[in-house]
């Protein structure tokens, strides 16, 4: 078993239900295959750095994973095919940061950039 | 480099990566030694940390050498590694 991060990005244009939606169905898959989750995150909507695929805002989407590696092809395969997904990104970690939360509501954060 | 410099250069963010420098280099021509993510209580380079990550950024989203900003090479590969994690993202 690995620890992995997750990080999904949404399109602007996603219902908060489908949000939800989508949460779950990864959540899903994951326990499917016996993985476990540890954390979820919501970031929220936030400003992307650059446009893609026309889209200028994202939802972000975080989990925090310990599974083995199987599992994270298994996401990303769904993923991939995901028309409601802009980008993923899975990074191993050693260990998990439970307390950092570099996107909780501090709004004037977000502003300063 | 270190003959453009601000007064007091702390506060200021300005236009190039001479501005830049003055936040790493307050002084005039006396560099700094040590690297400010070696020390006791540095914060933690992480690909979610935009506001550190930006520090180490030019104001075009390049990363800063480490001769400016005085960082170790084990902590500038960090680094690197994590602000190209965050440009997937698009974080910044």
């Amino acid at each position: 078993m690995n620890l992995y991060e997750h990080t999904i990005v949404a399109r602007q244009d996603t219902s908060p239900a489908q949000i939800k939606q989508l949460t779950e169905k990864y959540s899903k898959i994951i326990e499917k295959h016996e993985g476990e989750i540890v954390q979820t995150e919501e970031w929220g909507l936030l400003n992307l750095a650059y446009v893609i695929k026309k889209n200028k805002k994202g939802t972000y989407i975080h989990f925090k994973i310990k599974a083995s590696g199987k599992i994270i092809d298994e996401l990303e395969k769904n993923e991939i095919i995901d028309k409601n997904l802009l980008r993923y990104m899975t990074v191993k970690v050693k260990k998990f940061d439970l307390e950092a939360k570099y996107f909780s509501r501090k709004e004037g954060f977000e502003k300063k950039e | 480099m270190p003959s453009k410099k601000r007064a007091g250069g702390k506060k200021k963010t300005g236009q190039s990566n001479f501005a830049k420098l003055s936040i790493f280099q307050p002084n005039k021509y006396k560099f700094k030694k040590s690297c400010p993510l070696s020390v006791k209580g540095a914060p933690i380079v992480d690909y979610k940390d935009i506001r550190l990550l930006k520090k180490y950024m030019s104001e075009n989203g390049k990363i800063l050498p480490s001769r400016i900003t005085n960082v170790s090479q084990k902590k500038q590969r960090e680094l690197s590694l994590s602000i190209k994690r965050a440009r997937n993202l698009a974080l910044i």
